[in-house]
C-alpha cells in the first residue's frame, strides 16, 4: 500500500539538474564541518541519485589516514544518517577517498596531482575538479596559493574553488584575501560560500517578491515603514569559544548571514535570472547601504553579552563564565543595528537587523512593516490598529505570515487584526534540503547564483567598518550590555527602535 | 581556413568529399577553432507538409521545417475548402495525399538543416547533420555543409564551433546513400543523438538503422499510428536503449499539476480511496493518456487488471492491493482545431470516495481550459468537495522540448517513463488481443 506520509505523485517527478563527473576535494576533513555538514550533505545527493556514477570525494588532511580509515571515521560520524540506509552508504562510501594532505608542504600538493590524476582514471572524473577549503580562516590565502603552485587551479573551466566563511576579519583584510584569491583563480572559479543562500526560505524571497505582481509595487518606501530582520539562537557558545572569542556576533552573523538576508530582501529586480544579474544588484543594494548614524556610529548599534539566567533546576552560565572565553571579555553575543539604504526604493526605511546567542527562541525572520491607513475610519478592538505586516519565517516553520485588518464580528464596525498563513509543512509536507546540499550541489554545476562575489563580501565589509573601528579603538563608545540568558537581548536594544516608535517583534 | 562566426552559405559538394572537407575546416593554427567538445545531432526532417503547401503554392518557400503559424492556418483553410471534417489532424493521411495531387515540378528553395532555433544551437553542438527527404521519389542525393559558431551576447570567451551538414533526397536515395554518409560523419569519441521528427510509421529502415546504432533517440510518439508507436517503445525497452519521448515530455504540466493537488499532507488521504478516473484526450490516439494512466496506477501501486474498448470510450480496470478495483476510462473528444499531436490529454477526472454520502466524497477534476472543467462537472460531481485546476495547453515547441532534453538527459530513460512504458505497453497489448 502507498504511504500516505509522502506524496507518492511526488516521487521522481523534480527535475534536478544533473553534476557531471568530477571530484571533489576537501581540505580539512578532519573537521567538523566535513562530518557535520558537507559529507552528510553529499550522502544526501547521493540519496536523490543527483550524484553521477563517474564520481570521487577525496578528503584531505594532515591526519594520516587513509581511504578505509576515511570511510569507517565517516561511517562512525554519520551513525544517525546512515540507520536504515546501510546498503547506499555502503555503495556511497566508494567514492570516498583520503590522502594526507598539508597545505604548507608543497610536495604533499605535488603527491595529491598524482592521487587525483590517478582517481580521474578509476573514477572517470575527466580531471573536473572542485577543491572545498574547509580549514581554518588563517589558511585561505596560503591554501589557494598552494593550489595554483601545484597547477590545481590552472583549467577555469574545470576547476572551482569553494572557500567557507568568515571571508577576511574587516574590510581591508577580505579586500587583501580577495586579491590574493583573484591572483590564484579567476572569479568564475571562485564560490564564497554563504549557508544562508542555501536555505530554500532565503531563496523563496526572490521568487516571492520576482515571481508575484502583488508584493513589488509596494515593496518600496511608499508602503513600507520598516524593515526588521533577526536571527536568534537559543544556544551558547558552546564549545565554539575559541574561534568565537575572535569573532562575536557582528563577524560571526551580522555582516555575512544577516546581510545576505538585507540584499535579498531590499535588492532590485534583475533583468534575467542569472548569476552575474542577480549577483549586480545585491552588490548595488549593498553598496547603497549605510549605517543610520554615520557621524555617530554609537547610535546606530547595540551590543549585548549574555549573563547568567535559566530558573534553579537549570542554572545557565553567563558567556564569560563559559570554558575558553576570558573572564573579561568583551566580545558581544548580540548585535543589534539601524541601517538605511540610500536608493530610490528605500529613502527613509530602517532597517533592524539583530542576531544574538542564547535568546528565548531559535528562529530566522523578515518582518516588512507597512505604513498606517491615512485616516482611521474604524475603531479597532485594541487601541489602535496594527499595521499590516508580511512575516517571512526562514526558520523553523518556515513559511511566511500576512497580518491585515478585518471587521471583527458583531453589530458594531470595529476592526481587529487576523492572519494569514503559508506553511512549507502544511503546503509541501516534506523537509527541504539543508543549505549545504544545495550549495555543494550548485558549486559543482559551476552555478554561483547563491554564492557571494568578491564586490558583496567587500561591500558588506566596508558596511560595518564604522562599528568594527569603534570596537577596535574606541570601545567604551560601543560597550557591551548585559542580558539576562534567554531574553531578547539588553534593554538598550529596544531603545534603538523606540527612539523612531517602532517595537521589535516578539515571535 | 577558419570557420565562419556568423552561419554561411552551406557549400554543396559531392557527398565523398563531405569527410576531408570537414577534417580540413577543423584544422587550424588555432587550437582554440577545434570544434566544440559536446554531442552530435542528427535530424530526421520530412516536414512533408510544408514541403507540399509550398510546391502545391499555397504558401511561399523557402521550405525551412520549421511549424509555422502561416503553415497551420493554410492547412487548416486547405482542409475546409477539400470538405474534410474539421477534427482533422495536420498529418492525416487522407490531407497529406490531397494535398500531395497534382503537385507542381518547380524548385524551391530549401532550408531545411539550415535553421535551427536558437535554444538548439546555444548548446553548441558539434555536428549538426539534418536529413531531408524530399517529395519527389527520383531525387538523387545532394549534400550541403557549412561551418557556424553561435554568437552569444553575453559570453566574452571564444565562440564555441561546430558544423552542419544537411543531406537531402528522396526517401530511397537517403536510404542507400544518406545512412553511409551518415556513418563517415560520426564523431565517436562525442555522445550522438537523433531526434526522428516526422512520423513513426515512415521510413522504418532508416528508423530501424539509428535504431541499431548506439544513439540517443528522441522520439514523438505521438506522431505515428498507436500500434507502431507502441512497437518502437516495446522494441527500445527489450533492447535496453535509451527512450526520450516528446508525447512524454509534454505530460510534464499534467504530472506536475496532479502531484502538486496531493502535496498538502491533509490531501494525501484522497489517493488511498480513489474508485474512478475519467481521461479526455483530442482525437483518437490513445498512446498519451495511456503513459498518464499508467504512471498513475505506478506510482499509487495499482496492478492493471483488463481493458475493454468500444466506440466511445477504453475501460480500463486496476486494482488496488487490498482488493479493490478502480474504473479508469479514456475518452477521445472530437476537436475543432487540432493539434499537429494527436491524441493530446485535455481534462482528467478522479473520483476519491470514502463514504457513502457525496459530501464527504472528493473530485479533483483538471482540465485544459475552464470549458473542459465544466465538462467534467456535470453529473453531480458538485455534490462531492470540488478540487479544481485549468492546467493549460499551451506547448513550448518541439525544438525548445528537444534542447531541454539534450541538455538534462544523460541519455537514459527516465525511471517514472520506463515503468509508464511496461503498463502502457500490457495495456495496450490485452486491448489489441
Amino acid at each position: 500500500m502507498p504511504s500516505t506520509l509522502g506524496n507518492p505523485l511526488r516521487l521522481g517527478l523534480r527535475q534536478e539538474r544533473v553534476i557531471s563527473p568530477q571530484t571533489l576535494v576537501i581540505f580539512g576533513a578532519s573537521g567538523d564541518l566535513t562530518h557535520r555538514k558537507l559529507i552528510p550533505a553529499l550522502f544526501e545527493l547521493y540519496l536523490q541519485r543527483r550524484i553521477p556514477s563517474e564520481f570521487g570525494i577525496v578528503g584531505c588532511a594532515r591526519r594520516p589516514w587513509n581511504d578505509n580509515e576515511f570511510r569507517e571515521k565517516m561511517k562512525v560520524k554519520l551513525f544517525n544518517q546512515i540507520s536504515g540506509k546501510e546498503k547506499e552508504w555502503e555503495e556511497f562510501s566508494n567514492y570516498l577517498f583520503y590522502e594526507p594532505v598539508d597545505l604548507q608542504q608543497s610536495d604533499h600538493l605535488v603527491r595529491l596531482s598524482k592521487r587525483l590524476n590517478e582517481i580521474d582514471k578509476t573514477q572517470a572524473t575527466h580531471g573536473n575538479r572542485t577543491f572545498y577549503l574547509s580549514v581554518s580562516p588563517n589558511f585561505y590565502a596560503s591554501g589557494c596559493k598552494a593550489l595554483k603552485a601545484a597547477g590545481l587551479l590552472d583549467d577555469p573551466k574545470k576547476s572551482r574553488l569553494v572557500i567557507e566563511k568568515p571571508f577576511g576579519r574587516d574590510y581591508s583584510s577580505a579586500k587583501k584575501l580577495n586579491k590574493i584569491v583573484q591572483s590564484c583563480a579567476e572569479e568564475s572559479q571562485i564560490y564564497r560560500i554563504d549557508h544562508y543562500l542555501g536555505k530554500e526560505t532565503v531563496q523563496n524571497i526572490l521568487v516571492l517578491r520576482f515571481a508575484n505582481t502583488i508584493f513589488e509595487p509596494i515593496w518600496n518606501r511608499n508602503y513600507i515603514s520598516s524593515v526588521q530582520i533577526t536571527s536568534s539562537e537559543t544556544v551558547g557558545v558552546e564549545d565554539r569559544a575559541g574561534y568565537y572569542e575572535s569573532s562575536g556576533a557582528l563577524r560571526d552573523m551580522l555582516q555575512n548571514h544577516m546581510t545576505q538576508m538585507l540584499a535579498v530582501t531590499a535588492m532590485e529586480p534583475p533583468g534575467k535570472f542569472e548569476p552575474e544579474a542577480i549577483r549586480n544588484e545585491k552588490a548595488k543594494v549593498l553598496q547603497a547601504s549605510k549605517l543610520a548614524d554615520e557621524n555617530e556610529p554609537w547610535n546606530s548599534c547595540i551590543r549585548g553579552q549574555y549573563g547568567e539566567g535559566g530558573n534553579i533546576s537549570n542554572r545557565l552560565k553567563g558567556y564569560r563564565q563559559e570554558d575558553g572565553v576570558h573572564c573579561n571579555s568583551t566580545t558581544e553575543t548580540y548585535i543589534a543595528t539601524k541601517i538605511f539604504v540610500d536608493n530610490w526604493r528605500w529613502q527613509g526605511v530602517p532597517f533592524y537587523l539583530r542576531t544574538g546567542k542564547r535568546l528565548p527562541k531559535r528562529l530566522g525572520e523578515i518582518v516588512l512593516t507597512f505604513k498606517d491607513v491615512p485616516v482611521h475610519l474604524f475603531e479597532s478592538t485594541i487601541i489602535n490598529p496594527a499595521p499590516n505586516q508580511l512575516i517571512l519565517r526562514i526558520q523553523p516553520n518556515e513559511g511566511a505570515t500576512f497580518k491585515f485588518e478585518v471587521k471583527s464580528p458583531g453589530s458594531g464596525m470595529k476592526s481587529r487584526p487576523v492572519e494569514m498563513e503559508f506553511s512549507y509543512d502544511e503546503s509541501f509536507g516534506e523537509p527541504s534540503d539543508e543549505g549545504y546540499v544545495r550549495l555543494l550541489a550548485d558549486a559543482m554545476l559551476s552555478d554561483p547564483t547563491l554564492f557571494t562575489r568578491s564586490d558583496e563580501v567587500e561591500a558588506a565589509w566596508k558596511l560595518y567598518t564604522p562599528l568594527i573601528e569603534l570596537m577596535d579603538n574606541t570601545p567604551w563608545k560601543l560597550p557591551i550590555h548585559n542580558y539576562e540568558s534567554m531574553t531578547w537581548g539588553p534593554p538598550e536594544s529596544d531603545q534603538l527602535l523606540s527612539k523612531d516608535n517602532i517595537f521589535w517583534r516578539r515571535p | 581556413m577558419k570557420p565562419q562566426l556568423t552561419l554561411q552559405t552551406p557549400l554543396e559538394l559531392p557527398h565523398q568529399e563531405i569527410s576531408n572537407y570537414l577534417n580540413k575546416l577543423w584544422i587550424s593554427e588555432d587550437v582554440d577553432n577545434s570544434g566544440a567538445n559536446t554531442f552530435s545531432l542528427i535530424v530526421w526532417q520530412p516536414a512533408w507538409l510544408e514541403q507540399c503547401l509550398v510546391q502545391k503554392g499555397l504558401i511561399k518557400g523557402p521550405i525551412t521545417g520549421n511549424l509555422s503559424l502561416e503553415i497551420i492556418e493554410v492547412a487548416k483553410k486547405f482542409i475546409l475548402d477539400e470538405g474534410l471534417p474539421l477534427t482533422t489532424s495536420l498529418n492525416n493521411e487522407e490531407l497529406l495525399n490531397l494535398l500531395k495531387g497534382n503537385l507542381s515540378n518547380k524548385d524551391f528553395e530549401d532550408f531545411r538543416g539550415q535553421f535551427f532555433e536558437s535554444s538548439i544551437s546555444t548548446l553548441n553542438p558539434r555536428r549538426l547533420i539534418t536529413l531531408a527527404p524530399t517529395l519527389d521519389k527520383n531525387s538523387d542525393i545532394k549534400t550541403f555543409v557549412s561551418a557556424y559558431c553561435p554568437l552569444s551576447d553575453t559570453q566574452t570567451i571564444q565562440p564555441i564551433c561546430g558544423d552542419l551538414v544537411v543531406i537531402r533526397g528522396s526517401s530511397a536515395s537517403l536510404t542507400q546513400k544518406g545512412l553511409k554518409i551518415i556513418d563517415e560523419l560520426s564523431i565517436d569519441e562525442l555522445p550522438s543523438w537523433l531526434w526522428w521528427n516526422g512520423s513513426l510509421d515512415e521510413s522504418p529502415e532508416i528508423f530501424e538503422y539509428f535504431m541499431n546504432h548506439g544513439l540517443r533517440l528522441i522520439i514523438d510518439t505521438a506522431l505515428g499510428s498507436p500500434n507502431r508507436c507502441l512497437k518502437v517503445l516495446d522494441k527500445l525497452m527489450k533492447s535496453n536503449k535509451a527512450i526520450n519521448d516528446l508525447n512524454w515530455v509534454r505530460l510534464k504540466n499534467w504530472r506536475e499539476s496532479l502531484a502538486m493537488i496531493f502535496d498538502p499532507p491533509k490531501r494525501r488521504p484522497i489517493l488511498d480511496h480513489i474508485t474512478d478516473i475519467d481521461i479526455d484526450i483530442a482525437g483518437d490516439h490513445m498512446i498519451q493518456a495511456l503513459f498518464l494512466i499508467s504512471w498513475i496506477s505506478d506510482k499509487l501501486g495499482w496492478s492493471f487488471l483488463k481493458v475493454e474498448r468500444d466506440k466511445e470510450s477504453t475501460k480500463i480496470e486496476f486494482e488496488k492491493i487490498g482488493g479493490e478495483k478502480i474504473s479508469t476510462f479514456i475518452n477521445p473528444l472530437p476537436l475543432g482545431n487540432p493539434t499537429i499531436h494527436l491524441g493530446q490529454v485535455i481534462g482528467l477526472r478522479l473520483i476519491s470516495k470514502i463514504s457513502d454520502l457525496q459530501k464527504n466524497n472528493t473530485c479533483v477534476i483538471l482540465g485544459c481550459e475552464s470549458v473542459e472543467c465544466m465538462r467534467l462537472e456535470a453529473g453531480g460531481m458538485a455534490n462531492m468537495e470540488l478540487i479544481e485546476k485549468v492546467v493549460p495547453n499551451s506547448f513550448s515547441s518541439s525544438e525548445y522540448d528537444v534542447s531541454k532534453l539534450l541538455r538534462s538527459s544523460r541519455g537514459n530513460t527516465s525511471p517514472l517513463f520506463e515503468n509508464a512504458i511496461k503498463i502502457a505497453i500490457q495495456i495496450f497489448n490485452e486491448c489489441n488481443n
